[in-house]
């Protein structure tokens, strides 16, 4: 290499490094805020593209059902698109739609989410759709009737026609005595089919409040004129109780209404509610303000995992397969990053150690992962693989553990490290190239992992794992002796 | 009283701010917003290369793609090349093995791909010269290794034997034929014949002639300033060396003078895929090419609102979905419509798409129609934009077609002035119901109905790469005398009474095959017994795992496979397995009641061949015997099973005698997407069969 070359390529390092000084700066820049009635409110300014994500997130998941109505959390995740007082039925997404959008919603055991995604010259009408969910939806026979053949049909699809698929509900059912972690969100078709029109209506009362809510909008937006549409919009949803009063005053017959509040309906005014100039009405529903809505979350009461449960789960399959089950920590647990990262070497990608020793060397599987399930209560660990043909699972089993604890006897190797934190780095910051993806991390960041400002540490958090972290995490957890063992065979034949 | 009165007060200018609220009025759209995209810096290298940056500082990342510069190029007898130098691109370099690449790629976390005409990488800007290091070196000393060319040719040879059994790509084929024929590279389309006559040469030749920094665009997206691209670009591309870009033009297709009907045989078919299409004389960037692709969103551009969908799913219910799409390039524009029909209603289809073409240039469409589709296509362009590759794609069409920089910064606002008095012009100038290719894959039933679209009622009649079809030419034979040179020539006899001899000694046949194919990890063993004079059995394993087994033992069988579980067979069933029974069901055809035809004369697998088509209830089978040879070369069955229908389609090759009898020692096995290729293991004439295959 002669001289001038060697300069160059210098001046092409000093910049580059330049440049990734500049990302370490780089902040997701955002307000919030809580509203009187308790929405918290999160609000992401950027201009790159003219379009808007604006979501609700709700804390409400699987883990807050009663174990004889599972599903239900998953279930409003459908109904909830079946209108509201000012929203004809199909119309939800017909109207984002036709306005070019794009919406969906997705629910796990801790919370349920909503989002449109819209060009943001209609972002008023996003606000407006949302305010509509949370205010007044349709929660009725007709709406309930239609989801359950959708939900039905969605299981069908995705758990009981996929292979393999029932591991969830097997692991989880057999790695929780008491917590609610122990059912799947997509819950029980008959608890769905034996629930009444007033157990959905009570559920919806309960969760879909003001106070257990977190709006979160990121995009191109003007700060000071999204406040303003979201005090018109949000800050007119009554609090407390007084949510639920509104609701019985339009949806029940004036008997029912003065039987339930001793006041007739004709004293407020439909069309400015909590403007209603009748004193008695005002006195009504200064009341029910004041009468907080009680959110049921259920107790980490659950023992820690001691023993190891082996089970056996006969399944329409072509090879066997086998899932170990540990307990991990709840994703608050500083540990939660090293244990993320640990899953990496084990099986992120097509260099990760189980992918290159148990399927590719060893050939002893067809697939090898590892996987964690972050929760707000403490969650679960997975490492599973499914055997190549004629490999018995003993043999799997072994080979499994054995690269588990390879982590736990020596360190990673630097190189290893290297990647992981380079793929690592790549993720979280992809992870940041939508509004969609900032918008839904900023409101979990609020709603669970204790702090919004999360987002600008994430990272940092990451790279400050270090390769005796991760052999920490993997000693501290992985524990043979503490764990379900799950043996999936082929259905017997005839 | 006083707190009482002052909360009453807050109350009420609580109330007071939200009392304008009707929340029955649906908020109405602000001014559509501008777009914020910085205008691309372009400057050009010694070498030739025109670069072009787009800076965007939101996230440490780098994307670069390399955009060779030539046109198309005719290929030929080879038709199909440039597709296969494309999937060999990353097959590795004379120094980094396919592996090696694939993992040091991983190591930073970046994509690096390639196709015929470009090559991308995206990474983040801190690990950018490495991922230039791998791109460049794929860039200049790519080697094409032998085992990867035979991989990639094996998998294209699977996927043109899936082609031939695809309406959809059939179709497809059709259309860019009937569009662009003559030697356009567009309507040029690989066959088995073309794909045997590429060789390794061949592509490396094609890559050094596409892949030179002449007329090539370098489209930097991302985490960099000028000065740092211009480094990157001197330090990683100057030294690029290549021969000239090359450069045709390629005219703008063909433009029937009256509707043209083509057809593609698929037999057996319960619903046709219909095409209606023509070439469309416009380029990217020209001033019709928005109100033009309005004009096209109205018309059935996407989503259930349109008018192709109104009227042929939600009016008429012929089909589950109609669509119609414009496809614009520098080297030749097209429209097509499409949808699948029922054969009873495929006419008819035909007779509302054409009506729909017409429709939209006779009168003014509705403003709430045009509202549709410009807010639909107005939110599809904002989303689009967050997709750095948008960007890029965006910089490069200002670029190579010439637009005005600000082309995309304006596109909401152009699209918003599109009116109805636009669309009514670009139906009138661009769409046509009276010279359009009309392209039916289908059932040969249906053709007749079809005759009276066609100017001059000739239908022409394409193969499934569009080429013109080998005409049916009338059988010179009898049926019953087709079967029995069949059966002699099975037999090595002359005569039926020898041939009855030699099939009377045949007690048993056991036949192992070896099936692979791209798709499955491991090789499929099939089993196949046959014992006389009537049994039948299969069974398919993988690696000793019984996958599937079927079996029928003169009066009753089952099947079963691992999913399932064993399914008796049913009355049907059992009445069509005693009517084809036997090791020759030929022999019993005249007396089974199955309905027979001799349909003529066909090219097969590039062989002539007696065509001769079985109907059996709702299951139909067409068998193929060599004219000259009379072995059955090819057979496809099609069975209804509810409202799905399942084809097979299996071709016979490399004939050897066993035991006085010809048998195939080479079969080919399609079914939907899958291939399997066999070859016979061993064949077992008159050994011991296990009797309990038959249980």
């Amino acid at each position: 290499m002669n001289r001038l070359n060697m300069k160059k390529h210098l001046f092409a390092i000093a910049a580059l490094t330049l440049v990734g000084n500049v990302w370490s700066q780089r902040k997701i820049e955002y307000v919030e805020y809580d509203l009187p009635n308790g929405i918290h409110v999160i609000l992401h300014e950027e201009h790159a593209t003219p379009i808007v994500a604006v979501s609700i997130m709700y804390h409400v998941g699987s883990k807050n059902e009663i174990p004889t109505r599972t599903g239900f959390a998953h279930f409003f995740e459908h109904l909830l698109f079946e209108g509201s007082t000012n929203i004809g039925r199909g119309e939800y997404s017909e109207l984002v739609e036709k306005n070019g959008g794009a919406l969906n919603a997705n629910t796990s055991q801790d919370r349920t989410y909503y989002y449109e995604l819209l060009p943001s010259n209609q972002l008023e009408l996003g606000l407006w759709l949302e305010s509509e969910r949370l205010l007044h939806a349709k929660v009725d026979n007709t709406g309930i009737e239609t989801q359950r053949q959708v939900v039905k049909e969605e299981k069908r699809q995705r758990v009981d026609n996929q292979p393999y698929a029932s591991f969830l509900t097997e692991m989880f059912a057999r790695m929780y005595q008491k917590h609610p972690y122990k059912w799947q969100p997509i819950g029980s078709m008959e608890h769905l089919d034996a629930a009444q029109e007033e157990d959905y209506v009570n559920f919806y009362r309960t969760f879909y409040v003001p106070s257990n809510s977190v709006l979160s909008i990121a995009g191109d937006i003007n700060i000071e004129e999204t406040k303003k549409w979201i005090a018109t919009y949000y800050g007119s949803i009554p609090s407390g109780q007084a949510i639920n009063l509104f609701r019985d005053f339009e949806n029940q017959s004036d008997e029912a209404f003065l039987k339930t509040y001793g006041i007739a309906k004709t004293k407020f005014d439909a069309k400015n509610f909590l403007g209603s100039k009748d004193a008695e009405a005002q006195k009504v529903i200064k009341k029910y303000s004041a009468m907080p809505t009680v959110i049921p979350r259920p107790e980490r009461n659950e023992p820690p995992f001691k023993g190891v449960v082996i089970d056996t789960v006969y399944d329409n399959i072509e090879l066997p397969a086998v899932f170990m089950g540990y307990r991990l920590p709840e994703q608050t647990n500083p540990d939660a990053y090293a244990l993320d990262m640990l899953n990496t070497v084990l099986s992120g990608g097509t260099s990760s150690r189980m992918n290159k020793n148990i399927v590719e060397k060893k050939q002893l599987a067809m697939a090898a992962f590892s996987f964690a399930f972050p929760l707000e209560d403490p969650g679960l660990g997975l490492v599973a693989a499914i055997g190549s043909a004629n490999v018995d699972l003993i043999t799997l089993q072994n080979a499994l553990d054995e690269e588990v604890k390879s982590v736990q006897d020596a360190l990673i190797s630097q190189e290893e490290f290297e990647k992981l934190r380079n793929g690592k780095e790549n993720d979280i910051i992809s992870a940041y190239s939508s509004v969609a993806g900032i918008a839904e991390n900023l409101a979990q960041n609020y709603m669970y992992m204790g702090s919004t400002a999360l987002i600008n540490s994430e990272l940092t958090k990451y790279m400050a794992v270090t390769r005796e972290d991760i052999q920490k995490v993997a000693k501290k957890y992985f524990t043979p002796e503490n764990r379900v063992i799950l043996y999936y065979l082929p259905k017997p034949k005839n | 009283m006083k707190k009482i009165i002052l909360s009453g007060a807050l109350i009420l200018v609580a109330a007071a701010s939200f009392s304008q609220l009707d929340r029955s009025v649906r908020p109405k759209a602000g001014t559509p917003p501008t777009i914020n995209i910085k205008d691309s810096e372009v400057f050009t290298t010694e070498n030739g290369i025109t670069v072009i940056l787009s800076e965007n500082h939101k996230l440490p990342k780098v994307s670069i793609r390399l955009v060779t510069g030539s046109d198309p190029m005719n290929e030929g007898s080879k038709a199909g090349l440039s597709k296969i130098a494309g999937q060999l691109i990353m097959s590795g370099t004379t120094n980094r093995s396919k592996d090696k690449l694939d993992a040091e790629v991983d190591y930073i976390g970046a994509t690096l791909n390639a196709d015929g005409e470009s090559m991308y990488l995206s990474c983040l800007t801190k690990h950018v010269e490495k991922g230039l290091t791998l791109m460049t070196d794929v860039l200049y000393n790519a080697n094409f290794p032998d085992s990867e060319f035979e991989r990639i040719k094996k998998q294209n040879e699977s996927a043109l034997l899936s082609a031939k059994s695809s309406p959809d790509e059939m179709s497809d084929n059709a259309e860019r034929k009937a569009n662009f024929p003559n030697g356009h590279p567009y309507g040029e389309i690989m066959t088995e014949a073309t794909l045997a006559a590429i060789n390794k040469a061949d592509v490396e030749s094609y890559f050094k002639k596409v892949f030179t920094p002449r007329g090539s665009y370098l489209v930097i997206v991302g985490d960099v300033n000028k000065a740092q691209a211009t480094e990157m670009v001197n330090k990683y591309f100057s030294t690029w060396k290549g021969g000239p870009v090359y450069k045709a033009e390629l005219g703008e297709g063909q433009f029937n003078k009256g509707n043209r009907v083509i057809f593609v045989k698929k037999p057996g078919a319960v619903q046709s895929k219909v095409t209606v299409t023509f070439p469309v004389k416009m380029k990217p960037g020209q001033p019709n090419q928005l109100p033009l692709t309005v004009t096209n969103g109205i018309l059935g551009g996407g989503g259930f609102g349109t008018r192709l969908m109104q009227n042929l799913r939600e009016d008429k219910a012929y089909t589950y979905g109609c669509y119609s799409g414009i496809d614009i390039t520098d080297n030749g524009s097209w429209f097509s419509a499409s949808g699948n029909f029922r054969n009873d209603v495929t006419d008819s289809a035909i007779v509302q798409i054409l009506k729909e073409l017409d429709n939209i240039g006779n009168s003014y469409v509705k403003e709430s129609e045009i509202n549709l589709t410009k807010s639909a296509m107005a939110g599809g362009f904002a989303r689009s934009l967050e997709n750095p590759q948008t960007i890029a794609r965006f910089a490069l069409n200002i670029i190579q077609n010439n637009l005005p920089k600000d082309y995309y910064q304006t596109y909401l606002k152009r699209l918003d002035a599109v009116n109805t008095e636009n669309v009514l012009e670009m139906a009138q100038t661009y769409f046509t119901s009276k010279n359009c290719n009309i392209i039916v894959v289908g059932n040969e039933e249906i053709i007749e109905k079809l005759k009276v679209f066609d100017a001059d009622g000739k239908i022409e009649m394409f193969d499934a790469f569009g080429n013109v079809a080998k005409e049916v030419k009338p059988a010179d034979i009898t049926k019953d005398q087709l079967i029995e040179k069949y059966i002699f020539a099975n037999t090595g006899t002359t005569t039926m009474k020898a041939a009855n001899k030699v099939i009377k000694k045949v007690k048993s046949v056991k036949q192992v095959m070896e099936m692979s194919a791209q798709q499955i990890p491991a090789p499929l063993t099939m089993t196949t017994f046959f014992v006389a004079p009537n049994k039948e059995a299969m069974k398919i394993e993988m690696q000793g795992m019984m996958i599937q087994k079927e079996y029928f033992d003169g009066k009753v069988g089952a099947s079963s496979n691992m999913q399932t579980g064993k399914k008796d067979l049913t009355a049907e069933e059992i009445a069509s397995k005693q009517k084809s029974a036997g090791l020759f069901p030929e022999l019993t055809y005249s007396t089974s009641g199955l309905k027979v035809d001799l349909i003529g004369i066909e090219e097969v697998n590039n062989t002539e061949a007696y065509v001769l088509k079985i109907v059996d209830g709702e299951k139909q089978s067409f068998d193929y015997f060599d004219m000259k040879t009379f072995m059955k070369i090819k057979s496809v069955s099609i069975q209804k099973q509810g409202e799905e229908v399942i084809e097979a389609s299996r071709s016979f090759s490399d004939f050897k005698t066993v035991n006085g009898l010809q048998f195939p020692h080479t079969m080919t096995l399609m079914m939907g997407e899958l291939g399997l290729n066999g070859k016979v293991i061993s064949i077992e004439v008159n050994g011991t069969v296990d009797e309990t295959i038959f249980k």
